[in-house]
């Protein structure tokens, strides 16, 4: 009994050796399989049969524009702002660091100026315009046209100002109408306008502090325009003519604005107040007589 | 006892769900900089500053009364109201996005961030357009 134990037992044994035995015959057949597989010029067939290493190669080049765009971007984000951008923000910019002083953050009237001035520019004919007007709360600044971003208008106006002349929505859009003529000359960028911005705007400073003298300069040389520089004769009688020619087209306008001009003249004649503006907008006497009908001679 | 925990269930889910709020979406602030106003008037008091891109949660609720032009929003845990014009649906290409390192230079302080705001509030906007 004991004998035919040990005999079942050598043979199980036995099995057992050959099968393990022939396990690692065959993984290390499947060694040299999966080293066949590693080895590319064995498979390189089979991938581009399968168009494998064409979506590779275009998965390689996707890496690189999207690698390069990267940089791009890295690029403009040290990027001065271009030319037509940096009006609107210095524009902005110069009535925030002068809000105390201008005093535009106060309660005031509706006086309806949105749709008067829209009538009358589109009466003009001036289409797809966008414009901002700002009233402020003080006496000496009395007007001023700003460049706004995208091409737009920044038009602001002393309510103090409406009120002493007793200014009718249709007057103060005529002198919008003003300003706007003068800013689409380019009075106003010419005057203020620098080498630097000229220079700077649009490029890159990576690599280098952004030169922020920019933005000081303009800033000084905003406010020296509006309170100190103002127009020349010559913008002024430009600007006066181009009034002329819009409102022949519409009488009632002209006549509006030929007795604005007589109004402001009297006013400032009458109130040394406003003394400095006839320097800035010179003047209501010769604008009148700029525009005057000839007198004829019988 | 059943009966009573069931129904004290049903209601409270009816309270939850009877609720006259609606989220009507995500918008974002289009301006430089805005501010969300405690009443729908744009001299009203500033609840706080957001600067361009801002996301803004724009509620309707029958509870709040607003004029028509003005959106009823929740920005962070404030709820005040902001002028539908300066929303949009779409993220702005913002100034101090296209051009954050110049921005950062300006290094403005907190009343030009209020200013700026201010600003959007005081101006009166128009645009031409074809008759």
């Amino acid at each position: 009994m004991i004998n035919t134990y040990r005999v079942k037992l050598a043979f199980s044994s036995f099995f057992l050796m050959l099968n393990l035995v022939a396990s690692a015959q065959t993984s290390k057949l499947q060694e040299d399989k999966e080293l066949e597989l590693v080895n590319f010029s064995s498979v390189k067939k089979v991938l581009q049969k399968d168009g494998l290493s064409e979506s590779a190669f275009q998965k390689k080049q996707q890496v690189a524009i999207l690698k390069k765009e990267q940089i791009n971007l890295d690029h403009l984000r040290y990027n001065y702002p271009p030319e037509d951008e940096m009006w609107g923000f210095i524009s902005e910019y110069w009535l925030v660091k002068n809000a105390p002083i201008l005093g535009w953050d106060f309660e005031k009237p509706d006086y309806g100026l949105d749709y008067s001035f829209k009538t009358t520019l589109q009466k003009m004919g001036f289409v797809q315009k966008k414009f901002k007007i700002l009233l402020i709360n003080n006496p000496v600044m009395v007007r001023a046209a700003l460049p706004g971003s995208n091409g737009d208008i920044i038009l602001l106006m002393s309510v103090p100002f409406i009120r002493a002349l007793d200014l009718s929505k249709l007057e103060i859009s005529l002198l919008f109408l003003e300003d706007y003529l003068r800013l689409e000359a380019g009075y106003f960028k010419n005057n203020v306008g620098t080498q630097k911005l000229k220079n700077l705007a649009g490029t890159s400073f990576q690599g280098a502090k952004p030169d922020m003298s920019i933005l000081e300069e303009l800033l000084k040389n905003y406010t020296n325009q509006i309170n100190s520089k103002g127009y020349t004769f010559q913008q002024q009688f430009e600007t006066t003519k181009k009034m002329d020619v819009f409102l022949k087209s519409q009488p009632e306008l002209w006549n509006v604005y030929f007795h604005l001009l007589q109004k402001l003249n009297n006013y400032f004649k009458a109130n040394v107040q406003y003394k400095d503006y006839v320097k800035l907008y010179p003047s209501p006497e010769m604008q009148i007589k700029w525009i005057s009908p000839d007198e004829k001679v019988l | 006892m059943i009966l009573i925990l069931l129904l004290s269930s049903f209601l409270s889910f009816a309270e939850t769900t009877s609720t006259d709020e609606k989220v009507v979406g995500i918008f974002y602030m289009q301006p430089l900089f805005g501010h969300v106003h405690q009443s729908s008037v744009s001299t009203s008091a500033s609840l706080t500053t957001i600067q361009c891109a801002h996301p803004v949660k724009v509620i309707e609720s029958s509870k709040v009364s607003a004029y028509p032009e003005w959106a009823y929003v929740q920005v962070a845990d404030y709820r005040g109201f902001i002028l539908k014009q300066y929303l949009s649906e779409k993220k702005p290409d913002c100034f101090q996005g296209k051009y954050p390192k110049f921005f950062d230079n300006l290094n403005l302080d907190l009343s030009e961030l209020y200013y700026w705001g201010r600003l959007y509030d005081q101006y009166i906007q128009g645009e031409t357009r074809v008759q």
